[in-house]
């Protein structure tokens, strides 16, 4: 294998009590992936995390973080790692400059090592003008970044985050967004947990949708939709000769359906970016004017709806 | 070196808090002083007196008892309570004069005086009064009898004017005293009692209330956080350890300079009192965790808190002195950290003992900081890695 996996899990199973939260998943990701893991609240993803992260004892299966096997004992594979929980885990009587050099240490760091990269960490989060305040009277965004930061100290391999953006106002939410993307960039693998679609769509290389501990499928958000073999939705507004149109349309190839209405025409298709000037020239030459397009491409909300029979929020 | 980071990031948040600062330093010291102003220091024993038509000398022999200041004295109509509230504990002393005293010493007979002592510190205290009083009637009446005697005047005049030389003469009764044994140092035992008792009562209190910061730490995922990080389990176990013993450790010092600093609280032989707060801190460090890591919520955790502090410490002897307390009582005392703690002071501030008078004492206080640590690491630990 050229690209070598920085996590590797296979089998991982936990059960609390009679509940099986999580019941035998395993993915991989290799250097600078992003990978994620989209279900709904209860799905198993902070289960799924917790092992990997070597929190959580596991009753079956393996983690390799790095190549090293990961137990909740391990601390030299836990050294190539940066976890962000899912709550707020910063003390809120310390300020973030203490937060950030109190874990430093736990990370290892030398003493010198611990103040240089706090503040190096303290400008990446922009926080840097509020280092001196105590974290209880930052807003709900700033904390999450505090949150987010702290696992960035020891520019760990694989950094896990879990759910960062749940209850983060748009701007802020952006904000993660991009340090993710800028991170990823930087050739850092990433695991993310999400139950926001668009969020998985926009960061992920790969997406693995969990449900009730079970990982039913996995890919590039391409494989994915093809997977379930959705295609893609276009609504022209339009005046005209419309059956026309519409007869000439369903003569292409990869369209596989087109349906003249009142005052537009409903198309199903697979590849519509590709195919919609090829479209538009038939309206002209069957004598349709065309005067709106929506392209509606399956995602992978449609994706989940499909492989589990129920929306990813309720 | 990790667990003492996180040990000193708990020393920090605590004494960042100023409501921590006043229960762990200011408030302890006020009660000692409120309660060293209050009461002077000393807990008066109570003797209960049985006196049945004593005549005027056993009246005298009575207030003189009770002018004394050391005693707090309570007539009783019936011989029989007398002594069965001094078995029980309920008085710390008793005396039963006979019917009629004053005839009998006035007609040169003797008197059987009966008196009665528990084998305690307190009783010892009781013995030193009682018998100063007594030795004081019985010098003047033998002054009395003797001048009587020889110059044929009266007895009872010969008693007045005995009497009279006797006031004259105070450095009897003082010498009585300092002869014998007097329970504290006068000046220094004012506070004395109050310090002991507050020191035990506020490191294990605190330490208890300190649990709600441990709670915290695991409600708000850091825990977890921190073991995500390259840290044994056993390090968190052990800086979360070390920092409830930092906070008692620093409290009982505090408590322990400060009163003798401000109110010349003697605490004894210096390497006995510091064992004895290291491994009574230990101890409340212990319980302290223990509570941290089998409660969930800070509102559980701070009343549980609250209640085995205060009532632990007043069961204990830490709010009424175990002298004072029944035999049962005294034993059932004895569950507690305090009263071991308190009889180990007891030994060092009012025998003047060393560390091997209160071997026994340190070894229990031993015996109850392994049994809570062990706890308490175990729970702690499962909390943490669920
Ligand atoms: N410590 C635990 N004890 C008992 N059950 C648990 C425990 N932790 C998780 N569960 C259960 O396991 C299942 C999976 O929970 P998990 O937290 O992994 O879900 P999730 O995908 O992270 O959900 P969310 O999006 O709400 O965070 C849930 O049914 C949850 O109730
Ligand atoms: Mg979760």
């Amino acid at each position: 294998m050229s690209v070598q996996n920085i996590l590797e899990c296979n089998g991982l199973r936990k059960a609390f009590g009679d509940l099986v939260a999580v019941g035998g998943v395993g993915f991989h990701i290799s250097e600078g992936e992003t990978y994620g893991l989209l279900g709904p609240n209860g799905a198993g993803k902070t289960t799924t995390i917790s092992m990997i992260a070597g929190l959580l004892e596991r009753d079956r299966g393996e983690v390799f973080v790095d190549g090293m096997p990961m137990t909740t004992r391990s601390v030299r594979a836990k050294k190539a790692i940066g976890y962000v929980p899912q709550e707020l885990a910063v003390y809120p009587d310390l300020t973030a400059r203490e937060n950030l050099r109190f874990f430093a240490r736990l990370y290892g760091m030398q003493a010198t090592d611990v103040k240089r990269r706090a503040e190096e960490v303290l400008e990446i989060i922009g926080l840097g003008d509020r280092a001196g305040s105590r974290v209880k009277e930052y807003s709900g965004g700033m904390k999450r970044r505090l949150n987010i930061g702290i696992g960035l100290l020891h520019r760990p391999r694989l950094l896990i985050l879990d759910e960062p953006t749940v209850g983060v106002d748009p701007q802020s939410r952006n904000a993660i967004l991009e340090s993710v993307e800028e991170l990823a960039g930087a050739g850092m693998a990433v695991l993310y947990t999400t139950h926001y679609m668009e969020e998985a769509e926009r960061l992920c290389d790969r997406v693995g949708i969990i449900d009730l501990g079970q990982l039913m499928a996995e890919g590039t958000r391409r494989e994915l939709v093809s997977l379930v073999g959705e295609r893609d939705r276009v609504a022209l507004a339009a005046s005209g000769n419309l059956e026309a149109a519409a007869r000439a349309m369903a003569s292409l190839e990869s369209v596989h359906e087109a349906c003249p209405g009142g005052e537009s025409i409903h198309l199903l298709v697979d590849q519509a970016r590709n195919l919609l000037p090829r479209i538009l020239e038939e309206a002209a030459k069957a004598g349709a004017s065309v005067n709106g397009v929506e392209v509606t491409e399956p995602n992978l909300e449609a994706v989940f709806l499909h492989l589990t029979g129920k929306a990813l929020r309720d | 070196m990790k667990s003492l980071t996180i040990a000193g990031n708990n020393l920090r948040r605590t004494f960042r808090q100023p409501s921590n600062i006043f229960f762990v330093f200011i408030f302890p010291m006020l009660l000692i002083l409120l309660l060293g102003v209050s009461f002077g220091g000393e807990f008066k024993p109570r003797v209960g007196v049985y006196a049945d038509d004593p005549g005027p000398m056993g009246e005298e022999l009575v207030s003189s008892l009770a002018g004394s200041g050391n005693l707090e004295i309570t007539r009783i109509q019936e011989p029989e309570s007398v002594r069965s509230s001094v078995e029980r504990g309920t008085l710390q002393g008793g005396v039963l004069l006979p019917d009629g005293y004053s005839g009998i010493l006035r007609s040169g007979g003797q008197a059987r005086v009966e008196y009665l002592l528990r084998p305690d510190q307190l009783g010892q205290q009781v013995r030193t009064s009682v018998e100063s009083t007594f030795s004081r009637q019985a010098v003047i009446l033998r002054a009395a009898r003797f001048s009587s005697g020889e110059t044929g005047i009266s007895f009872d005049e010969a008693r007045t004017q005995a009497a009279a030389v006797a006031l004259a003469l105070p450095e009897i009764e003082v010498e009585v005293r300092t002869a014998g044994e007097t329970l504290y140092p006068e000046d220094r035992g004012r506070f004395g009692q109050g310090a002991s008792s507050q020191l035990l009562l506020f490191v294990f209190l605190t330490s208890l209330t300190g649990s709600v910061a441990l709670i915290e730490t695991r409600r708000l995922g850091l825990s977890r956080r921190m073991l995500s990080t390259p840290t044994p389990a056993r390090t968190l176990v052990s800086g979360e350890m070390l920092g409830r013993l930092g906070v008692a450790l620093i409290q009982g010092t505090f408590i322990m300079a400060g009163s003798w600093l401000v109110f010349g609280v003697s605490w004894g032989n210096p390497a006995g009192a510091a064992a004895l707060l290291v491994l009574f801190s230990l101890t409340a460090a212990g319980a302290g965790m223990l509570l941290g890591s089998v409660f969930s919520t800070e509102q559980q955790a701070i009343a549980v808190g609250l209640l085995l502090g205060l009532g632990l410490a007043a069961l204990g002897g830490s709010m009424v002195p175990l002298e004072a307390f029944s035999d049962t009582m005294r034993k059932v005392a004895h569950i507690t950290p305090h009263a071991w703690a308190l009889d180990g002071f007891t030994a060092l501030v009012r025998r003047g003992e060393g560390v091997d008078a209160i071997i026994t004492e340190l070894a229990v206080l031993g015996a109850y900081a392994a049994v809570l640590l062990s706890l308490a690491t175990w729970r702690l630990r499962r909390a943490i890695t669920g």
